[in-house]
């Protein structure tokens, strides 16, 4: 099946260069010492990263990141992790609409999901004050990744040994939290680390969601971007790549090979 | 029809030899299996004969002409996969024309055949039917007409009732067996299942470790093994370590033997090898059962199992644990003293074993 | 009883669905006839102005068709490079797997608007490639590359080329590997195969992914705002002007659904077009 010819190979090669380009080059910008994006790099300086970690904009918007990051997270892991249970578990004729309902949020353009929540926390008289609006569409973002990687984990695993924990007199919920929660725990971590990191990046409800005051970090590098065109933005984008890596690195590490 | 002579065979994966040197000939029109444990080689015999493996030394012919380096799609082969393999967006009738289409039939000749393959298998209702809306017999039907109908040199099939439930596996063994004598096609067939192997072969081949232990008929294997190995694969068998008292004629057979407590056997057999003692082989249906105190050897019935036709008995005896089938008619129960009689004509000497654990 | 408990796992996320996906979505529908106003959002009443507006205006009427051939052309261009990739990944040996299966990924780990960027940062005026060329001596002026529909198609690709290749890898790898070998065994050689087993076996792949790419990629702004530098007016960057900058909410509404209606009235032709009646 394998069509091994030597064009074919060197196609392939330039479509994986092609996926890494965009990156690669943000790092390698990063260290350009010069006052402007230029190529080739007027030599080689960290004078970047000295910039961005004295400017207290990008640095609020990573802490903003995180904090939002962190919460929407928690809340989307644990219900999404009860939606998966129901899926896998309980649902009967209507799976497929429990499915496709949780997905709703990654199958629907993004921009238009926030542009709907705007309408609707305007209509309902909240607004995009005490970022409520922002809080839950970072929420509906991250559900599908939770509701997935936990689907797929308690697929993996035959339901019997919690019913056999059951039978040797463990009650619904020690049988749950003793033998099931252990098993699906890298599913767990892995929905969690995809739904930080999605939190972190999304663009489209933080954009047209984040009111006024600080803003998430690519909002922030977004309005940046329209007017400066200084390395420092490629060093907060190395940064959040980074940032990113170590957290992918980190679970990978801890689950990895258990999942 | 077509001979398939295979040379001395070698297949290296890395540093390890999958196959040591595999020869073998098959007549055409034959029916062989190769049979043997998983990672035996079989698969990988297959394989090199379809073109799917290259071989790493030895020769494949085909009516003497040496094919070992044609491509598979060149080798004019039909062959039947474990999993079917068939194309799941063609409906049946398409996956019958698809070989034929790449041997740029005519339209009329591909239609003509496929027609008559479908009746062959019976599946001629089926035609427009997708793969998935088919049960796993008719599937299996479906893929060995996909392979005949191109009317290939040779038919291979690689455990091709191992996802069939046992009632239709055994149908399935009858109907494949009475295709290939009806189309005469050499065939050669991959299996584990020594049942599969001896109700449908011409001839049967027991490989281990990528080794031919024994190529012979399947009565032959069943009732002359090469080796104490092939005796426990084929069926079960007893192995009685029994000393020789006299030897009449070691290569023509003719061995007096002893049964623990002094009651001589005679060996039909030839034996060159005898020596101070024997192993001989003695099938579980080869043994009869009678009352205490008569037959050849005495023993305590230690379990008992009925499985329908017959009775499974494990006698302990002086020669250790031995199986014996008996009639459902016969009272005998756990904990009774019996005594056995050996159809002594169709004892078997196990040759020893260099190396190879028994 | 024991229904209902298992209803409580559900019942979170059913009401978040509920109220932060359909009703804010049923709401969009109705602004989108809410009568257009100066100086507020919108004003007393129903009306068509949204979506006369939208036709009206040749300016934003022709932003539909491209927005769409835009679309198109990015699921094409993913396609054509997720396939051999797809298959390459598929085929490849366990220890090479993971390393490719992390590089087609990555982009999807890191945000789109650092992406966005890099492809800014390669294909400006100044970026790695036209300096590059320039210090060839290839060119004296610089290609434009960035601010037109080709820089925009081309980022958007990278930026969804991994949803392409994740349905193909998918589609590639529940194949049984001996469909192939049987393919061979009755006479098809290579291409043969691949135009007649391996590619139409993968064509739910193709379908998912090329439904993915396309809707992804008319509803994207990022990209296209970056890339594109407001010169390349996709009909989302116009809807999201027209509610965020101008606040005209029944417009933009009205805009966006015209977008969704057309995406999905396409996605329908397309699955019709590739139906595949065997699965």
């Amino acid at each position: 099946m394998q069509i091994a010819t030597p064009v074919l190979a060197l196609f392939r090669v330039c479509i994986y260069a092609f996926l890494l380009a965009p990156i690669v080059v943000v790092v390698l910008a990063s260290f350009n010492a010069g006052n402007f994006l230029t190529f080739p790099p007027q030599g080689l300086s960290l004078r970047w990263f000295w910039t961005f970690l004295q400017n207290d904009v990008f640095l609020d918007a990573i802490a903003y990141s995180a904090i939002l990051a962190a919460a929407s997270t928690a809340v989307s892991l644990v219900i999404g992790t009860m939606a998966a249970l129901y899926f896998v578990r309980h649902a009967g004729r209507e799976a497929e609409t429990v499915r496709v309902g949780v997905l709703l949020p990654l199958i629907l353009p993004e921009i238009l999901t926030a542009i709907a929540l705007l309408f609707f926390f305007y209509e309902i008289g909240i607004g995009t004050e005490h970022k409520i609006a922002l809080f839950t569409g970072h929420v509906l973002m991250t559900l599908p990744f939770v509701f997935l990687n936990v689907t797929t984990s308690l697929q993996g695993r035959d339901d019997s040994v919690e019913l056999a924990a059951r039978t040797l007199g463990a009650s619904r919920y020690t049988a749950f939290r003793r033998i099931t929660l252990p098993l699906i725990a890298p599913g767990l971590a892995t929905g969690a680390v995809f739904a930080f990191i999605i939190s972190f990046d999304t663009f489209g409800v933080s954009f047209i969601l984040k009111g006024t005051g600080s803003a998430p970090l690519p909002i922030q590098l977004y309005d940046y971007l329209r007017f400066n065109f200084t390395p420092e933005a490629a060093a907060v984008s190395t940064v959040s790549i980074l940032l990113t890596l170590v957290l992918v690195t980190a679970a990978d590490l801890l689950f990895g090979r258990k999942a | 029809m077509t001979e398939v002579s295979l040379r001395a065979l070698q297949k290296l994966y890395g540093k390890t030899l999958a196959l040591k040197g595999i020869s073998l000939d098959v007549a055409h029109g034959e029916f062989v299996s190769l049979l043997g444990p998983s990672g035996c080689g079989k698969s990988t015999t297959l394989k090199c004969i379809a073109g799917f493996e290259e071989v790493s030394d030895g020769r494949i012919c085909f009516d003497n002409k040496d094919i070992s380096r044609k491509l598979p799609e060149d080798r004019d082969i039909g062959m039947v996969f474990q999993s079917y393999a068939l194309f799941p967006h063609m409906t049946v009738a398409q996956n019958l024309a698809f070989g034929l289409e790449m041997r740029r039939l005519s339209k009329s000749v591909i239609a003509e055949r496929v027609a008559k393959a479908m009746e062959m298998v019976q599946l001629t209702p089926y035609a427009d039917r997708f793969p998935k809306a088919l049960s796993g017999g008719q599937q299996q039907r479906v893929a060995l007409a996909r392979a005949l109908v191109i009317e290939p040199a040779i038919l291979l099939l690689d455990e091709p009732l191992a996802n069939l439930d046992a009632k239709l596996r055994n149908e399935m063994r009858g109907f494949i067996r009475d295709l290939q004598k009806r189309v005469g096609i050499t065939t050669i067939y991959v299996t584990h299942d020594q049942d599969e192997a001896m109700t449908m072969s011409d001839r049967v081949v027991v490989m281990f470790d990528g080794e031919i232990a024994q190529a012979a008929t399947p009565e032959e294997v069943y009732d002359r093994p090469a080796s104490e190995r092939v005796a426990r694969f084929v069926g079960n068998a007893n192995i009685l370590e029994l000393p020789v008292m006299a030897v009449r004629d070691r290569a023509a057979g003719g061995f007096d033997l002893t049964l623990p407590g002094g009651t001589p056997l005679h060996l039909a057999a030839p034996a060159p090898w005898a020596n101070g003692a024997l192993r001989v082989m003695a099938r579980p249906e080869q043994i009869s059962l009678t009352d205490p105190g008569f037959g050849q050897l005495g023993g305590r019935v230690a379990k008992r199992y009925f499985s329908g036709g017959h009775v499974e008995y494990t006698i302990d005896t002086d020669c250790g644990p031995l199986l014996v089938l008996g009639p459902t008619t016969q009272a005998v129960h756990e904990g009774d003293a019996v005594g056995l009689t050996f159809d002594a004509s169709r004892l078997w000497p196990m040759a020893p074993e260099s190396g190879a654990k028994p | 009883m024991k229904r209902f408990r298992s209803y409580l796992l559900i019942a979170p996320t059913a009401a978040l669905i509920f109220l932060f996906i359909v009703l804010p979505y049923v709401t969009v529908l109705i602004m989108s006839f809410r009568a257009p106003a100066d100086g507020q959002p919108y004003g007393e009443g129903f009306s068509l102005g949204g979506y006369a507006q939208f036709f009206g205006q040749a300016y934003y009427a022709w932003s539909l068709p491209q927005t769409i051939l835009l679309g198109m052309a990015t699921t094409l261009i993913c396609l054509v490079l997720g396939y051999p990739i797809a298959l390459h990944i598929a085929t490849a040996s366990r220890k090479w797997r993971g390393l490719l299966y992390g590089i087609v990924l990555s982009p999807l780990l890191i945000g789109i608007v650092v992406r966005s960027y890099g492809w800014t940062i390669l294909l400006g005026n100044s970026g790695v490639i036209n300096a590059t060329l320039r210090n060839l001596g290839v060119i004296d002026r610089p290609l434009p590359l960035m601010y037109n529909n080709f820089g925009v198609i081309l980022a958007l690709a990278h930026v969804f080329l991994p949803f392409m290749v994740l349905p193909l890898l998918s589609a590639l790898q529940s194949m049984d590997p001996a469909i192939a070998q049987a393919a061979r065994s009755l006479g098809a050689r290579r291409f043969t195969i691949f135009r007649r087993v391996t590619f139409p076996v993968s064509m739910p792949g193709v379908q998912a992914g090329c439904i993915l790419v396309f809707v992804l990629a008319i509803s994207s702004y990022v990209t296209p705002a970056l890339v594109g530098g407001m010169r390349v007016k996709t009909t989302t960057l116009l809807v999201v002007d027209a509610l965020i900058d101008q606040f005209q909410w029944p417009f933009g509404s009205a805009m966006a659904l015209v977008l969704a209606v057309s995406a999905g009235l396409i996605v329908l032709i397309f699955a019709r077009l590739t139906r595949m009646k065997w699965t």
